[in-house]
Protein backbone atom coordinates (compact mmCIF):
# COMPACT_ATOMS: atom_id res chain seq x y z
CA UNK A 1 0.00 0.00 0.00
CA UNK A 2 1.29 3.47 -0.88
CA UNK A 3 2.29 5.73 1.97
CA UNK A 4 0.19 8.85 1.99
CA UNK A 5 1.00 12.13 3.72
CA UNK A 6 -1.94 13.42 5.75
CA UNK A 7 -2.61 17.16 5.96
CA UNK A 8 -4.64 18.33 8.93
CA UNK A 9 -6.03 21.69 9.93
CA UNK A 10 -8.01 22.31 13.10
CA UNK A 11 -10.72 24.84 13.91
CA UNK A 12 -11.58 25.40 17.54
CA UNK A 13 -14.50 27.28 19.04
CA UNK A 14 -13.99 28.45 22.60
CA UNK A 15 -16.62 30.05 24.83
CA UNK A 16 -15.26 33.05 26.68
CA UNK A 17 -15.45 33.34 30.46
CA UNK A 18 -17.48 36.53 30.75
CA UNK A 19 -20.33 37.34 33.13
CA UNK A 20 -22.67 38.35 30.32
CA UNK A 21 -23.22 37.62 26.66
CA UNK A 22 -21.40 39.14 23.73
CA UNK A 23 -24.05 41.62 22.52
CA UNK A 24 -26.55 41.68 25.40
CA UNK A 25 -26.48 41.95 29.18
CA UNK A 26 -28.10 38.58 29.92
CA UNK A 27 -26.08 36.04 31.90
CA UNK A 28 -23.50 33.81 30.20
CA UNK A 29 -24.17 30.58 32.11
CA UNK A 30 -24.30 26.81 31.68
CA UNK A 31 -26.57 24.14 33.15
CA UNK A 32 -29.48 26.46 34.02
CA UNK A 33 -33.17 25.87 33.24
CA UNK A 34 -33.82 26.06 29.46
CA UNK A 35 -34.57 29.53 28.10
CA UNK A 36 -34.00 31.22 31.46
CA UNK A 37 -30.88 33.22 30.46
CA UNK A 38 -32.12 35.31 27.57
CA UNK A 39 -33.50 38.66 26.52
CA UNK A 40 -34.87 40.16 23.32
CA UNK A 41 -31.41 40.69 21.80
CA UNK A 42 -30.47 37.00 22.18
CA UNK A 43 -33.82 35.96 20.74
CA UNK A 44 -33.30 38.17 17.69
CA UNK A 45 -36.39 40.33 18.13
CA UNK A 46 -36.87 42.98 15.44
CA UNK A 47 -35.63 46.42 16.42
CA UNK A 48 -33.07 45.23 18.96
CA UNK A 49 -29.46 46.30 18.58
CA UNK A 50 -26.23 44.53 19.59
CA UNK A 51 -23.71 46.31 21.86
CA UNK A 52 -20.31 44.68 22.20
CA UNK A 53 -19.24 43.55 25.69
CA UNK A 54 -15.88 45.18 26.52
CA UNK A 55 -14.67 42.07 28.36
CA UNK A 56 -15.10 40.02 25.15
CA UNK A 57 -12.73 42.40 23.38
CA UNK A 58 -10.22 42.18 26.26
CA UNK A 59 -10.30 38.37 26.39
CA UNK A 60 -9.93 38.15 22.61
CA UNK A 61 -6.87 40.42 22.76
CA UNK A 62 -5.50 38.25 25.57
CA UNK A 63 -6.01 35.10 23.49
CA UNK A 64 -4.44 36.71 20.42
CA UNK A 65 -1.43 37.71 22.55
CA UNK A 66 -0.77 34.26 24.04
CA UNK A 67 -1.28 32.65 20.62
CA UNK A 68 1.42 34.99 19.25
CA UNK A 69 -1.02 36.59 16.80
CA UNK A 70 -0.80 40.03 15.28
CA UNK A 71 -3.66 42.16 16.59
CA UNK A 72 -5.79 44.17 14.19
CA UNK A 73 -6.35 47.78 15.26
CA UNK A 74 -9.44 48.58 13.22
CA UNK A 75 -12.12 46.03 12.53
CA UNK A 76 -15.78 45.43 11.92
CA UNK A 77 -18.20 42.56 12.29
CA UNK A 78 -19.93 40.66 9.47
CA UNK A 79 -23.23 38.90 9.05
CA UNK A 80 -23.05 35.26 8.08
CA UNK A 81 -26.44 34.55 6.57
CA UNK A 82 -28.07 31.15 6.84
CA UNK A 83 -31.53 29.76 7.42
CA UNK A 84 -31.72 27.52 10.46
CA UNK A 85 -33.73 27.59 13.69
CA UNK A 86 -30.66 27.87 15.92
CA UNK A 87 -30.44 31.53 14.98
CA UNK A 88 -33.74 33.38 14.53
CA UNK A 89 -32.07 36.50 13.12
CA UNK A 90 -31.12 34.28 10.14
CA UNK A 91 -27.55 35.47 10.47
CA UNK A 92 -24.73 35.01 12.90
CA UNK A 93 -22.63 38.03 13.84
CA UNK A 94 -19.01 37.09 13.26
CA UNK A 95 -15.77 38.55 11.88
CA UNK A 96 -15.13 37.48 8.30
CA UNK A 97 -13.05 40.22 6.64
CA UNK A 98 -11.22 41.51 9.70
CA UNK A 99 -10.47 38.83 12.30
CA UNK A 100 -9.01 40.39 15.46
CA UNK A 101 -5.93 38.11 15.44
CA UNK A 102 -3.89 36.67 12.55
CA UNK A 103 -0.53 35.08 11.71
CA UNK A 104 0.06 33.46 15.09
CA UNK A 105 1.47 30.17 16.29
CA UNK A 106 1.51 27.66 19.14
CA UNK A 107 4.63 25.61 19.85
CA UNK A 108 4.34 21.89 20.48
CA UNK A 109 6.97 19.24 21.26
CA UNK A 110 6.79 16.29 18.85
CA UNK A 111 9.26 13.47 19.40
CA UNK A 112 11.74 15.79 21.08
CA UNK A 113 11.49 18.50 18.43
CA UNK A 114 9.72 21.84 18.67
CA UNK A 115 7.15 22.46 15.95
CA UNK A 116 5.25 25.67 15.35
CA UNK A 117 1.57 25.11 14.61
CA UNK A 118 0.66 28.14 12.56
CA UNK A 119 -2.54 29.99 13.32
CA UNK A 120 -4.14 31.49 10.27
CA UNK A 121 -6.58 33.69 12.17
CA UNK A 122 -8.78 33.99 15.24
CA UNK A 123 -12.02 35.91 15.32
CA UNK A 124 -14.84 36.90 17.65
CA UNK A 125 -18.40 35.66 17.09
CA UNK A 126 -21.65 34.81 18.87
CA UNK A 127 -22.72 31.29 19.75
CA UNK A 128 -26.07 30.00 18.49
CA UNK A 129 -28.88 28.43 20.49
CA UNK A 130 -28.58 24.79 21.42
CA UNK A 131 -30.81 22.44 19.45
CA UNK A 132 -31.64 18.92 20.58
CA UNK A 133 -33.21 16.52 18.10
CA UNK A 134 -35.98 14.28 19.49
CA UNK A 135 -37.80 12.08 16.98
CA UNK A 136 -39.95 14.40 14.87
CA UNK A 137 -39.17 17.49 16.93
CA UNK A 138 -36.22 19.76 17.51
CA UNK A 139 -36.05 21.47 20.91
CA UNK A 140 -34.41 24.87 21.24
CA UNK A 141 -32.70 26.37 24.28
CA UNK A 142 -31.56 29.98 23.82
CA UNK A 143 -29.40 30.12 26.96
CA UNK A 144 -26.40 29.54 24.68
CA UNK A 145 -27.52 32.08 22.06
CA UNK A 146 -25.18 35.06 22.21
CA UNK A 147 -22.52 33.43 24.39
CA UNK A 148 -19.22 34.97 23.27
CA UNK A 149 -16.92 32.73 21.22
CA UNK A 150 -13.52 32.97 19.66
CA UNK A 151 -12.79 30.71 16.72
CA UNK A 152 -9.15 29.76 16.23
CA UNK A 153 -8.18 28.42 12.81
CA UNK A 154 -4.83 26.77 12.05
CA UNK A 155 -3.21 26.49 8.66
CA UNK A 156 -3.25 22.98 7.16
CA UNK A 157 0.12 22.36 8.79
CA UNK A 158 -0.25 19.19 10.87
CA UNK A 159 0.73 15.77 9.56
CA UNK A 160 -0.57 13.37 12.19
CA UNK A 161 -3.31 12.86 14.73
CA UNK A 162 -0.59 13.09 17.39
CA UNK A 163 0.30 16.64 16.33
CA UNK A 164 -3.36 17.64 16.32
CA UNK A 165 -3.82 16.28 19.84
CA UNK A 166 -0.67 17.97 21.15
CA UNK A 167 -1.81 21.25 19.61
CA UNK A 168 -5.23 21.01 21.25
CA UNK A 169 -3.71 20.17 24.63
CA UNK A 170 -1.39 23.18 24.39
CA UNK A 171 -4.19 25.45 23.27
CA UNK A 172 -6.43 24.29 26.09
CA UNK A 173 -3.67 24.79 28.65
CA UNK A 174 -2.93 28.34 27.44
CA UNK A 175 -6.56 29.48 27.31
CA UNK A 176 -7.34 27.90 30.67
CA UNK A 177 -4.30 29.43 32.38
CA UNK A 178 -5.17 32.89 31.17
CA UNK A 179 -8.80 32.62 32.37
CA UNK A 180 -9.99 33.12 28.81
CA UNK A 181 -12.21 30.02 28.88
CA UNK A 182 -12.82 27.08 31.17
CA UNK A 183 -12.26 24.85 28.08
CA UNK A 184 -14.60 22.05 29.14
CA UNK A 185 -15.03 19.94 26.02
CA UNK A 186 -17.67 17.79 27.75
CA UNK A 187 -19.82 20.89 28.34
CA UNK A 188 -19.16 22.29 24.89
CA UNK A 189 -17.19 25.34 26.01
CA UNK A 190 -14.38 24.10 23.73
CA UNK A 191 -15.35 22.39 20.45
CA UNK A 192 -13.06 21.14 17.73
CA UNK A 193 -13.47 20.49 13.99
CA UNK A 194 -10.72 18.79 11.98
CA UNK A 195 -10.06 19.11 8.24
CA UNK A 196 -8.30 16.06 6.86
CA UNK A 197 -6.89 15.31 3.42
CA UNK A 198 -4.14 13.02 2.14
CA UNK A 199 -1.71 13.11 -0.81
CA UNK A 200 1.09 10.93 -2.11
CA UNK A 201 3.96 13.40 -1.94
CA UNK A 202 4.70 16.87 -0.66
CA UNK A 203 4.97 18.16 -4.21
CA UNK A 204 1.38 17.08 -5.00
CA UNK A 205 -1.47 19.54 -4.49
CA UNK A 206 -3.59 18.95 -1.36
CA UNK A 207 -6.08 16.10 -1.69
CA UNK A 208 -9.86 16.49 -1.33
CA UNK A 209 -10.54 17.42 2.26
CA UNK A 210 -13.22 16.17 4.60
CA UNK A 211 -14.30 18.05 7.66
CA UNK A 212 -15.08 16.23 10.90
CA UNK A 213 -17.39 18.43 12.94
CA UNK A 214 -17.93 19.00 16.65
CA UNK A 215 -15.64 16.38 18.14
CA UNK A 216 -16.28 15.99 21.86
CA UNK A 217 -12.85 15.25 23.34
CA UNK A 218 -9.18 15.57 22.48
CA UNK A 219 -8.72 11.78 22.34
CA UNK A 220 -11.66 11.52 19.91
CA UNK A 221 -10.01 14.16 17.73
CA UNK A 222 -7.05 11.79 17.45
CA UNK A 223 -9.19 8.72 16.81
CA UNK A 224 -11.42 10.41 14.24
CA UNK A 225 -8.44 11.74 12.28
CA UNK A 226 -6.86 8.27 12.19
CA UNK A 227 -10.12 6.69 10.99
CA UNK A 228 -10.58 9.38 8.36
CA UNK A 229 -7.04 8.87 7.01
CA UNK A 230 -7.68 5.11 6.70
CA UNK A 231 -11.02 5.72 4.94
CA UNK A 232 -9.52 8.12 2.41
CA UNK A 233 -6.55 5.82 1.78
CA UNK A 234 -8.84 2.88 1.03
CA UNK A 235 -10.84 4.98 -1.46
CA UNK A 236 -7.74 6.25 -3.27
CA UNK A 237 -6.20 2.75 -3.36
CA UNK A 238 -9.33 1.51 -5.11
CA UNK A 239 -8.92 4.36 -7.57
CA UNK A 240 -12.09 6.10 -6.41
CA UNK A 241 -12.51 9.84 -6.16
CA UNK A 242 -14.70 11.53 -3.59
CA UNK A 243 -16.33 14.89 -3.02
CA UNK A 244 -15.68 17.26 -0.13
CA UNK A 245 -17.91 16.27 2.72
CA UNK A 246 -18.79 16.94 6.32
CA UNK A 247 -18.59 14.00 8.71
CA UNK A 248 -18.95 13.48 12.41
CA UNK A 249 -17.28 11.08 14.82
CA UNK A 250 -19.58 8.42 16.26
CA UNK A 251 -18.18 7.39 19.62
CA UNK A 252 -20.13 4.11 19.82
CA UNK A 253 -19.22 3.13 16.27
CA UNK A 254 -15.63 4.26 16.74
CA UNK A 255 -15.67 5.71 13.24
CA UNK A 256 -16.60 8.82 11.28
CA UNK A 257 -20.00 8.93 9.59
CA UNK A 258 -21.26 11.08 6.75
CA UNK A 259 -23.35 14.14 7.61
CA UNK A 260 -23.57 15.77 4.19
CA UNK A 261 -21.75 16.06 0.91
CA UNK A 262 -20.80 19.59 -0.06
CA UNK A 263 -22.43 19.89 -3.49
CA UNK A 264 -21.88 23.60 -3.83
CA UNK A 265 -19.66 25.87 -1.80
CA UNK A 266 -21.34 27.41 1.24
CA UNK A 267 -23.06 30.58 0.26
CA UNK A 268 -23.30 32.61 3.42
CA UNK A 269 -23.54 35.95 1.63
CA UNK A 270 -21.30 37.67 4.19
CA UNK A 271 -21.59 41.42 4.45
CA UNK A 272 -20.48 43.98 7.07
CA UNK A 273 -22.76 44.19 10.13
CA UNK A 274 -24.25 47.69 9.84
CA UNK A 275 -25.52 47.69 13.45
CA UNK A 276 -21.98 47.76 14.89
CA UNK A 277 -19.74 50.63 13.76
CA UNK A 278 -15.97 50.24 13.44
CA UNK A 279 -14.16 48.87 16.47
CA UNK A 280 -10.72 50.25 17.34
CA UNK A 281 -8.08 48.65 19.54
CA UNK A 282 -5.66 51.08 21.21
CA UNK A 283 -2.08 50.44 22.41
CA UNK A 284 -3.21 51.32 25.95
CA UNK A 285 -5.83 48.58 25.89
CA UNK A 286 -3.35 46.00 24.61
CA UNK A 287 -0.86 46.97 27.33
CA UNK A 288 -3.54 46.77 30.04
CA UNK A 289 -4.58 43.30 28.88
CA UNK A 290 -0.96 42.09 28.74
CA UNK A 291 -0.43 43.05 32.40
CA UNK A 292 -3.18 40.61 33.25
CA UNK A 293 -1.45 37.60 31.65
CA UNK A 294 0.00 35.22 34.25
CA UNK A 295 3.24 33.23 33.87
CA UNK A 296 2.49 30.77 31.06
CA UNK A 297 2.74 26.97 31.42
CA UNK A 298 5.92 26.55 29.33
CA UNK A 299 7.77 29.17 31.34
CA UNK A 300 6.60 27.57 34.59
CA UNK A 301 7.81 24.12 33.52
CA UNK A 302 11.21 25.49 32.57
CA UNK A 303 11.60 27.47 35.80
CA UNK A 304 10.65 24.51 37.98
CA UNK A 305 13.09 22.21 36.24
CA UNK A 306 15.86 24.81 36.51
CA UNK A 307 15.27 24.76 40.28
CA UNK A 308 15.74 20.99 40.48
CA UNK A 309 12.16 19.76 40.19
CA UNK A 310 11.84 16.56 38.12
CA UNK A 311 10.19 16.78 34.69
CA UNK A 312 7.35 14.57 35.93
CA UNK A 313 6.67 16.81 38.93
CA UNK A 314 7.03 19.98 36.86
CA UNK A 315 4.34 18.70 34.48
CA UNK A 316 2.10 17.61 37.33
CA UNK A 317 2.41 21.02 38.99
CA UNK A 318 1.51 22.84 35.79
CA UNK A 319 -1.54 20.62 35.39
CA UNK A 320 -2.80 21.85 38.75
CA UNK A 321 -3.18 25.59 38.37
CA UNK A 322 -3.78 26.35 42.05
CA UNK A 323 -0.78 24.32 43.29
CA UNK A 324 1.36 25.84 40.55
CA UNK A 325 0.34 29.38 41.55
CA UNK A 326 1.17 28.53 45.17
CA UNK A 327 4.53 27.08 44.13
CA UNK A 328 5.27 30.30 42.22
CA UNK A 329 5.18 32.29 45.46
CA UNK A 330 8.24 30.28 46.61
CA UNK A 331 10.44 30.74 43.55
CA UNK A 332 12.69 33.41 45.12
CA UNK A 333 13.28 31.41 48.31
CA UNK A 334 16.36 29.36 49.13
CA UNK A 335 14.75 25.99 49.73
CA UNK A 336 14.92 22.44 48.44
CA UNK A 337 12.44 22.66 45.55
CA UNK A 338 12.53 18.94 44.94
CA UNK A 339 11.19 18.31 48.44
CA UNK A 340 8.73 21.20 48.05
CA UNK A 341 7.27 19.67 44.86
CA UNK A 342 7.17 16.17 46.38
CA UNK A 343 5.31 17.44 49.44
CA UNK A 344 2.80 19.46 47.42
CA UNK A 345 2.04 16.72 44.90
CA UNK A 346 2.16 13.88 47.44
CA UNK A 347 0.77 14.13 50.95
CA UNK A 348 -0.59 17.66 50.61
CA UNK A 349 -2.44 16.93 47.32
CA UNK A 350 -3.89 13.78 48.91
CA UNK A 351 -5.14 15.84 51.88
CA UNK A 352 -6.65 18.46 49.55
CA UNK A 353 -8.44 15.80 47.51
CA UNK A 354 -9.76 14.04 50.59
CA UNK A 355 -11.10 17.25 52.12
CA UNK A 356 -12.12 18.77 48.75
CA UNK A 357 -10.13 21.89 49.52
CA UNK A 358 -7.87 24.23 47.62
CA UNK A 359 -4.45 25.02 49.01
CA UNK A 360 -5.57 28.63 49.63
CA UNK A 361 -8.24 27.33 52.01
CA UNK A 362 -5.70 25.66 54.31
CA UNK A 363 -3.58 27.29 57.00
CA UNK A 364 -0.37 26.51 55.11
CA UNK A 365 1.09 29.99 54.71
CA UNK A 366 4.21 30.38 52.65
CA UNK A 367 6.31 30.84 55.81
CA UNK A 368 5.00 27.68 57.48
CA UNK A 369 5.50 25.67 54.27
CA UNK A 370 9.11 26.84 54.02
CA UNK A 371 9.58 25.81 57.65
CA UNK A 372 8.08 22.39 56.90
CA UNK A 373 10.32 21.89 53.83
CA UNK A 374 13.44 22.76 55.85
CA UNK A 375 12.50 20.32 58.62
CA UNK A 376 12.17 17.54 56.06
CA UNK A 377 15.35 18.63 54.30
CA UNK A 378 17.51 18.46 57.46
CA UNK A 379 16.00 15.12 58.51
CA UNK A 380 14.13 16.39 61.57
CA UNK A 381 10.93 15.04 60.02
CA UNK A 382 10.81 11.61 58.38
CA UNK A 383 8.14 10.84 55.82
CA UNK A 384 6.30 8.86 58.46
CA UNK A 385 6.37 11.82 60.89
CA UNK A 386 5.08 14.02 58.17
CA UNK A 387 2.03 11.83 57.59
CA UNK A 388 1.31 11.93 61.33
CA UNK A 389 1.36 15.70 61.67
CA UNK A 390 0.10 16.84 58.24
CA UNK A 391 -3.56 17.30 59.22
CA UNK A 392 -2.48 19.56 62.08
CA UNK A 393 -0.12 21.49 59.83
CA UNK A 394 -2.87 22.14 57.31
CA UNK A 395 -5.76 23.03 59.60
CA UNK A 396 -4.32 25.11 62.42
CA UNK A 397 -1.90 27.95 62.87
CA UNK A 398 0.66 26.48 65.28
CA UNK A 399 4.27 26.82 64.18
CA UNK A 400 5.91 23.70 62.76
CA UNK A 401 8.26 23.67 65.75
CA UNK A 402 5.33 23.62 68.18
CA UNK A 403 3.57 20.89 66.24
CA UNK A 404 6.70 18.70 66.28
CA UNK A 405 7.06 19.31 70.01
CA UNK A 406 3.41 18.62 70.82
CA UNK A 407 3.21 15.47 68.73
CA UNK A 408 6.09 14.04 70.78
CA UNK A 409 8.19 13.21 67.74
CA UNK A 410 11.55 12.13 69.06
CA UNK A 411 13.59 10.94 66.22
CA UNK A 412 16.67 9.00 66.99
CA UNK A 413 19.39 11.45 66.12
CA UNK A 414 21.86 9.92 68.54
CA UNK A 415 24.66 8.56 66.37
CA UNK A 416 25.56 5.83 68.85
CA UNK A 417 22.02 4.43 69.08
CA UNK A 418 21.58 4.41 65.31
CA UNK A 419 25.02 2.85 64.74
CA UNK A 420 24.15 0.03 67.17
CA UNK A 421 20.98 -0.82 65.21
CA UNK A 422 22.78 -0.59 61.87
CA UNK A 423 25.55 -2.96 62.92
CA UNK A 424 22.92 -5.48 64.02
CA UNK A 425 21.15 -5.21 60.65
CA UNK A 426 24.42 -5.62 58.74
CA UNK A 427 25.18 -8.77 60.71
CA UNK A 428 21.67 -10.15 60.11
CA UNK A 429 21.81 -9.58 56.32
CA UNK A 430 25.12 -10.86 54.94
CA UNK A 431 23.55 -11.47 51.49
CA UNK A 432 22.62 -7.82 51.06
CA UNK A 433 26.05 -6.71 52.23
CA UNK A 434 27.59 -8.95 49.58
CA UNK A 435 25.21 -7.52 46.94
CA UNK A 436 26.24 -4.01 47.96
CA UNK A 437 29.92 -4.87 47.62
CA UNK A 438 29.14 -6.33 44.18
CA UNK A 439 27.79 -2.92 43.19
CA UNK A 440 24.07 -3.59 43.38
CA UNK A 441 22.50 -0.24 44.33
CA UNK A 442 19.21 -1.57 45.52
CA UNK A 443 20.93 -3.46 48.36
CA UNK A 444 21.51 -0.20 50.25
CA UNK A 445 17.86 0.74 49.77
CA UNK A 446 16.84 -2.59 51.26
CA UNK A 447 19.14 -2.13 54.25
CA UNK A 448 17.85 1.45 54.82
CA UNK A 449 14.33 0.01 54.77
CA UNK A 450 15.34 -2.45 57.48
CA UNK A 451 16.76 0.39 59.59
CA UNK A 452 13.51 2.37 59.28
CA UNK A 453 11.50 -0.75 60.11
CA UNK A 454 13.61 -1.48 63.17
CA UNK A 455 13.32 2.12 64.43
CA UNK A 456 9.63 2.36 63.44
CA UNK A 457 10.50 5.22 61.08
CA UNK A 458 12.04 7.37 63.79
CA UNK A 459 15.67 7.33 62.71
CA UNK A 460 16.87 10.56 61.13
CA UNK A 461 17.23 9.31 57.54
CA UNK A 462 20.14 11.58 56.70
CA UNK A 463 22.23 10.44 59.67
CA UNK A 464 21.20 6.79 59.23
CA UNK A 465 22.23 6.86 55.57
CA UNK A 466 25.64 8.32 56.40
CA UNK A 467 26.32 5.74 59.13
CA UNK A 468 25.09 2.84 56.98
CA UNK A 469 27.34 3.85 54.09
CA UNK A 470 30.37 4.24 56.33
CA UNK A 471 29.77 0.89 58.09
CA UNK A 472 29.31 -0.91 54.76
CA UNK A 473 32.55 0.54 53.44
CA UNK A 474 34.61 -0.54 56.43
CA UNK B 1 -25.17 43.11 -19.96
CA UNK B 2 -27.57 40.17 -19.67
CA UNK B 3 -31.18 41.13 -19.12
CA UNK B 4 -32.01 38.13 -17.00
CA UNK B 5 -30.49 35.58 -14.63
CA UNK B 6 -30.13 31.94 -15.62
CA UNK B 7 -32.64 29.41 -14.31
CA UNK B 8 -29.89 27.82 -12.23
CA UNK B 9 -29.06 31.10 -10.51
CA UNK B 10 -32.70 31.61 -9.54
CA UNK B 11 -32.99 28.03 -8.26
CA UNK B 12 -29.82 28.51 -6.20
CA UNK B 13 -31.25 31.61 -4.52
CA UNK B 14 -34.50 29.74 -3.82
CA UNK B 15 -32.52 26.89 -2.30
CA UNK B 16 -30.63 29.29 0.00
CA UNK B 17 -33.91 30.87 1.07
CA UNK B 18 -35.38 27.39 1.59
CA UNK B 19 -38.41 28.13 -0.58
CA UNK B 20 -40.07 26.14 -3.36
CA UNK B 21 -40.94 28.03 -6.52
CA UNK B 22 -42.89 27.02 -9.62
CA UNK B 23 -41.62 27.00 -13.20
CA UNK B 24 -43.53 30.22 -13.98
CA UNK B 25 -42.10 31.91 -10.91
CA UNK B 26 -38.58 30.94 -11.95
CA UNK B 27 -39.10 32.68 -15.29
CA UNK B 28 -40.59 35.75 -13.58
CA UNK B 29 -37.70 36.01 -11.08
CA UNK B 30 -35.09 35.57 -13.81
CA UNK B 31 -36.09 39.04 -14.99
CA UNK B 32 -37.07 40.66 -11.67
CA UNK B 33 -34.02 39.62 -9.68
CA UNK B 34 -31.75 40.78 -12.48
CA UNK B 35 -33.44 44.20 -12.44
CA UNK B 36 -32.88 44.38 -8.68
CA UNK B 37 -29.22 43.50 -9.09
CA UNK B 38 -28.80 46.16 -11.75
CA UNK B 39 -30.25 48.75 -9.40
CA UNK B 40 -28.01 47.69 -6.52
CA UNK B 41 -24.94 47.77 -8.74
CA UNK B 42 -25.36 51.54 -9.08
CA UNK B 43 -23.76 51.74 -5.61
CA UNK B 44 -20.47 50.86 -7.27
CA UNK B 45 -20.58 54.22 -9.07
CA UNK B 46 -20.31 56.13 -5.78
CA UNK B 47 -16.84 57.64 -5.42
CA UNK B 48 -14.91 58.58 -2.29
CA UNK B 49 -14.90 55.44 -0.17
CA UNK B 50 -11.78 53.83 -1.51
CA UNK B 51 -9.95 53.35 1.80
CA UNK B 52 -12.55 52.03 4.20
CA UNK B 53 -15.75 50.35 3.26
CA UNK B 54 -18.75 52.24 4.60
CA UNK B 55 -20.33 49.84 7.04
CA UNK B 56 -22.85 52.14 8.69
CA UNK B 57 -24.43 55.46 7.82
CA UNK B 58 -22.25 57.23 10.41
CA UNK B 59 -18.54 57.26 11.16
CA UNK B 60 -18.49 57.10 14.98
CA UNK B 61 -16.55 54.27 16.54
CA UNK B 62 -18.58 51.56 18.24
CA UNK B 63 -19.47 51.97 21.89
CA UNK B 64 -18.63 49.19 24.31
CA UNK B 65 -20.76 47.81 27.13
CA UNK B 66 -19.45 46.96 30.61
CA UNK B 67 -19.67 43.25 31.46
CA UNK B 68 -22.60 43.77 33.87
CA UNK B 69 -25.79 41.80 34.20
CA UNK B 70 -29.14 43.24 33.21
CA UNK B 71 -32.75 42.14 33.37
CA UNK B 72 -33.62 38.90 31.58
CA UNK B 73 -36.91 37.49 30.35
CA UNK B 74 -38.77 34.81 32.28
CA UNK B 75 -38.95 31.48 30.39
CA UNK B 76 -42.76 31.97 30.28
CA UNK B 77 -42.31 35.25 28.40
CA UNK B 78 -39.82 33.62 26.02
CA UNK B 79 -42.32 30.89 25.14
CA UNK B 80 -45.27 33.27 24.67
CA UNK B 81 -44.43 34.00 21.03
CA UNK B 82 -43.37 30.47 20.13
CA UNK B 83 -45.98 28.52 18.14
CA UNK B 84 -45.13 25.36 20.10
CA UNK B 85 -43.15 24.48 23.16
CA UNK B 86 -42.22 21.38 25.08
CA UNK B 87 -41.57 22.12 28.75
CA UNK B 88 -39.34 25.17 28.72
CA UNK B 89 -37.99 24.39 25.26
CA UNK B 90 -39.19 26.02 22.05
CA UNK B 91 -40.28 23.26 19.71
CA UNK B 92 -39.79 23.27 15.93
CA UNK B 93 -40.14 20.53 13.30
CA UNK B 94 -37.10 18.25 13.27
CA UNK B 95 -34.13 19.66 11.43
CA UNK B 96 -32.26 17.00 9.50
CA UNK B 97 -28.87 18.47 8.83
CA UNK B 98 -26.84 19.19 11.92
CA UNK B 99 -23.87 21.40 12.46
CA UNK B 100 -24.97 24.55 10.66
CA UNK B 101 -23.86 27.90 11.91
CA UNK B 102 -21.14 28.19 14.52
Amino acid sequence: MTNYIPTIGVEVHVELKTKTKIFSNSINGYGEMANSLTNVVDLGYPGTLPTLNEEVLNLAIKAATVLNCKIRRQMHFDRKNYFYPDNPKNYQITQFDTPIGYDGYVEIEVDGKTKKIEIEEMHIEEDTCKSTHRGTKTLLDFNRAGVPLIEIVTKPCMESSKEAKLYLEKLKELLFYCDISDCKMEEGSMRADANVSIRKSESDPFGTKCEIKNIGSISNVGLSIEKEIIRQQALLERGETFKEQTRRYDDKLGDTVLMRVKETGNDYRYFPEPDIPYLYVTDERIERVKEDIPMLPNERRKKYMDLGVSELNANKLVQNRSLSDYFNTLLEEKINFKIASNLLLGDIAAYLNKHEKNIENTTLTKERFIDLINNVDDGTLTSKNLKDILDTVLDNNLSIKEIIKESGIKNITDDGAIREIIIKIINDNPESVKDYKDGKDRAIKFLMGQVMKETKGSANPKIANEILTSELNK
Amino acid sequence: MKDKLSKEEVMHVAELAKIKISEEEVEKYQVELKQLLNDVEKINDVKGYDEDILIAPWTDKTSLRKDERGIMLQPKEVLENAPRHSGNYIEVPVVISEGEGA
